[in-house]
């Protein structure tokens, strides 16, 4: 009998924790931390945008959460029991939980959160839960996830960042797209929300009534925003702000703080993340729907020049669809021919007239607009370099810089663009991360982050199908083999690098890397010494 | 006295006179000394001046700091003649058909004109860019949509004191048209505060525009000297020549465009004419 089973007793970790390092930790003060940019909104269950992901998770929770070697630690959901066949999913929801306004955490909200919220809504939520086909509640404690398959990675897809709880007597029967959730969150998390001013800051104040004893230490929690980045790292250096991640603070003065006397910098906390940056072709509009061309712009990428000299050496150039990081589950596949070590103009120029896209009288193949992330100066400079790089092909680039929710609603509603660059989250598992990428069924018009490339191929589809269900390591690996293969050859998306996040923070500050999530986990444990 | 010499006697005017035309010289040159787009990446990033071939060194991707204020330098000029045009242009009618027929139209425009003198002019500018998504047409739109309010209110001051002047109503008496006795005959009358107003403006267009560019709401495809300076600002720490430069020629040109003015005011007031 192969029955997977974890019961933690959660009251005894806390206990070994605070024995530990009980004297240790300091109660009260106030965190202030930065986040770039602003939050367009705090519903985590509707976008997945980057600063949502800073913000949301210390007031919504998950049923599960992750540690820093990445094995699952219980939180609204005490214990979880797969059956043997894998098609049934128990989860034992912690008692005596309530959400900010006082309501009963039930298991109820499990299963609307999953049903109606995360699979419909959420833009990464309908892979995750792909396999769920009900969740039953026998009683407040218990939510049964019924699968159609077996759904290995849907375990590591739980945390309160990924898929948050949300309270189902505020949102039932309400459409959770206009929901006044969005910018009032309530959930069962270590903070409750108190204020937010626009442009300034967004304030949380201590959970009084937090499930896990004696936590958290903090009173307040400040979101900061500060849309400079020099303004950033003076507010650091002068002690205004203790903690940035996600490139708040540039890697340039990264490099400088790390030097310094009290500051500290780490790349932990993207394990569950796996960032990659990447160029995403609108593969309906000419000349980007041939594969030739979308690949002669992969050739011309001089990748490390990227990384060297607007990432400061953080990060790898990108080799495949799918992050190298996969290679520890053998998922990986290097595909150096449509991703070179370094730039080959030349076949770059062959396959451009190959696909007939031929210069004019003024050598000039084809003129598009590239799209940029509005996350910061970085991007800027990378698009300022794609601009360059493109130019010896024959092809003009303007670049387009936008703020965020119009380069949202551009590239994901209106679906008018020729290229954008962009970064998505591969995440522990590519079914959660990239099959969101190329899936027919990813293309979702209004969901950020999915299939903006309206990219659909049938044989990739049924390949990606394979891989979700397949159980066995070896064969799953030799199907992303050919998923590889083909997105290679198709490159809907062209991967740029994966990129490695800093985080800078003070010396005084603890307790900020608890979980494998970092700053998209709930900052339950930090605190502050005086 | 001649014009030129009322002009010459204020000898900071001359210099700036001759600053300005060295960078209009600049300008018209930049091709032929900087064949290179200017955004092309010609070596080694971060080059202290004087080093690998860069006279003021190079930026984080390796771009040619030199280069960028010499064409910089067409943009900027541009942006700011432009704009100044357009401001001057839009500013004069309404100053004028406020002034010149008053009542009910002078009241409308003036209260329009009050509407765009309370937002203020550069939060203004950048709530504009940022609707009409940065190009080089909405910054010239956006900044002559906050600068014609200035031209308007003199141009109309003007109108209302010279209204009741024995020539101009002799010219209702010969039975000369509205648009003619304004055009032909009160506009030439006040034309030497619009040229000062105007000089100066330029100056406020060429910082107006630089400040955009420097928050990230320049046209991301035209080189100009505030995108130098907000893509160096990142830098300013570790390569401090990337902002310096370009910050120098923003500053010495609004410099000399306002010594100029100064002195265009000395030489055209008539009130200043004796001035020592």
């Amino acid at each position: 009998m192969k029955i997977k089973t974890l019961l933690v007793n959660m009251t005894c970790a806390l206990g070994l924790a605070l024995a530990g390092s009980a004297s240790a930790q300091e109660q009260g003060g106030n965190f202030v931390y930065l986040v770039q940019p602003e939050p367009p909104s705090l519903a985590s269950f509707l976008s997945t945008s980057g600063p949502i992901g800073l913000v949301a998770p210390k007031i919504y929770e998950g049923l599960l959460d992750y540690d820093n070697d990445l094995n699952i630690v219980p939180a609204l959901a005490e214990s979880y029991e797969v059956s043997e066949d894998g098609k049934t999913v128990t989860f034992k929801i912690r008692e005596g939980v309530t959400w900010h306004d006082g309501e009963p955490f039930t298991s109820e909200d499990v299963a609307f959160s999953i049903m109606e919220i995360l699979k419909k809504v959420h833009p990464r939520g309908p892979a995750s839960f792909a396999e769920v086909t009900s969740v039953d509640t026998p009683d407040a404690t218990t939510a049964i996830f019924n699968l159609e398959n077996p759904a290995p990675y849907m375990l590591r897809a739980l945390s309160g960042y990924e898929s948050p709880m949300v309270p189902k007597h505020l949102l039932e029967g309400t459409d959770p797209r206009n929901s006044d959730l969005a910018t009032n969150p309530v959930g069962t998390g270590p903070y409750v929300f108190e204020e937010w001013k626009k442009g300034q800051y967004i304030l949380l104040t201590k959970n009084e009534n937090y499930w896990k004893e004696g936590l958290p230490y903090l009173d307040r929690v400040v979101a900061r925003f500060v849309p400079d980045a020099s303004t950033r790292t003076a507010a650091m250096e002068n002690g205004e702000v203790m903690y940035g991640a996600y490139g708040a603070i540039p890697n340039i003065d990264a490099v400088r703080l790390r030097e310094m006397d009290g500051f500290s910098v780490s790349t932990d906390g993207y394990a569950m993340i796996n960032p990659m940056a990447l160029v995403e072709f609108n593969s309906t509009r000419e000349p980007f729907d041939k594969p030739e061309v979308r690949k002669a712009i992969s050739l011309a990428i001089d990748r490390n020049f990227l990384i060297d000299n607007i990432w400061f050496g953080y990060g790898n150039a990108a080799t495949s669809a799918l992050s190298s990081n996969f290679s520890a589950t053998g998922l990986y596949k290097a595909e150096p021919e449509a991703y070179p070590e370094s730039p080959d103009v030349d076949a770059a120029i062959a396959l451009l007239d190959e696909a007939g896209v031929t210069p004019g009288d003024d050598g000039v193949r084809l003129t598009a607009t590239l799209d940029l992330i509005p996350y910061g100066e970085d991007w800027r400079r990378a698009g300022e370099y794609m601009k360059q790089a493109l130019m010896p092909l024959g092809i003009e680039i303007e670049l387009r810089y936008e703020d965020v929710p119009t380069w949202l609603k551009r590239v994901y509603q209106d679906y008018d663009f020729d290229l954008t660059m962009n970064y998505f989250y591969q995440l522990p598992d590519p079914v959660l991360g990239v099959h969101r990428h190329y899936a027919t069924s990813q293309i979702r018009q209004g969901t950020h982050f999915v299939n903006s490339s309206q990219y659909s191929n049938p044989e990739l589809d049924e390949l990606l199908a394979a891989a979700t269900t397949e159980a066995d390591a070896d064969k799953r690996a030799e199907i992303y083999g050919q998923v590889q293969d083909i997105l290679a050859e198709d490159m809907p998306v062209m991967n740029l690098f994966e990129m490695e996040f800093l985080n800078v923070f003070s010396d005084k500050l603890h307790g900020h890397d608890a979980s494998a999530l970092g700053a998209y986990g709930s900052f339950d444990q930090v605190w502050i010494e005086k | 006295m001649t014009f030129w010499k009322l002009f010459a006697r204020n000898r900071s005017a001359v210099m700036g006179l001759v600053i300005i035309f060295l960078i209009i010289f600049m300008a018209l040159t930049a091709p032929l000394f900087f064949p290179a787009d200017p955004f092309s990446l010609a070596g080694q990033p971060m080059s202290p001046p004087g080093e690998n071939g860069f006279l003021l060194g190079s930026d984080s991707l390796g771009r040619d700091v030199a280069a960028g204020i010499a064409h910089g330098a067409k943009t900027s000029l541009l942006i700011g003649l432009l704009a100044t045009l357009v401001a001057v242009f839009v500013g004069v009618i309404m100053g004028a058909l406020a002034g010149y027929y008053g009542g009910f139209i002078d009241n409308l425009l003036m209260r329009a004109t009050e509407m765009f003198q309370t937002i203020p002019s550069f939060i203004f500018a950048i709530l504009l860019v940022a609707i009409m998504k940065p190009s080089i047409e909405s910054i010239v739109i956006a900044i002559a949509v906050v600068s014609w309010p200035a031209v308007a209110r003199l141009v109309r001051g003007e109108f209302l004191s010279l209204r009741g002047r024995e020539f101009v109503q002799a010219c209702h008496t010969i039975g000369m048209n509205d648009i003619r006795i304004m055009l032909a005959e009160m506009l030439p009358n006040c034309l030497s505060p619009i040229i000062v107003i105007g000089s100066l403006m330029v100056a406020t267009a060429i910082l107006i525009e630089s400040g955009l560019a420097f928050l990230g709401l320049g046209d991301p495809n035209i080189m100009s000297w505030g995108f130098q300076v907000g893509a160096g600002r990142t830098l300013l720490r570790s390569a401090w020549w990337v902002c310096t430069f370009p910050g120098i020629a923003i500053l010495l040109t609004v410099l000399a465009i306002n010594l100029v003015g100064e002195g265009l005011n000395d030489a055209l007031n008539p009130r200043l004419r004796e001035r020592t």
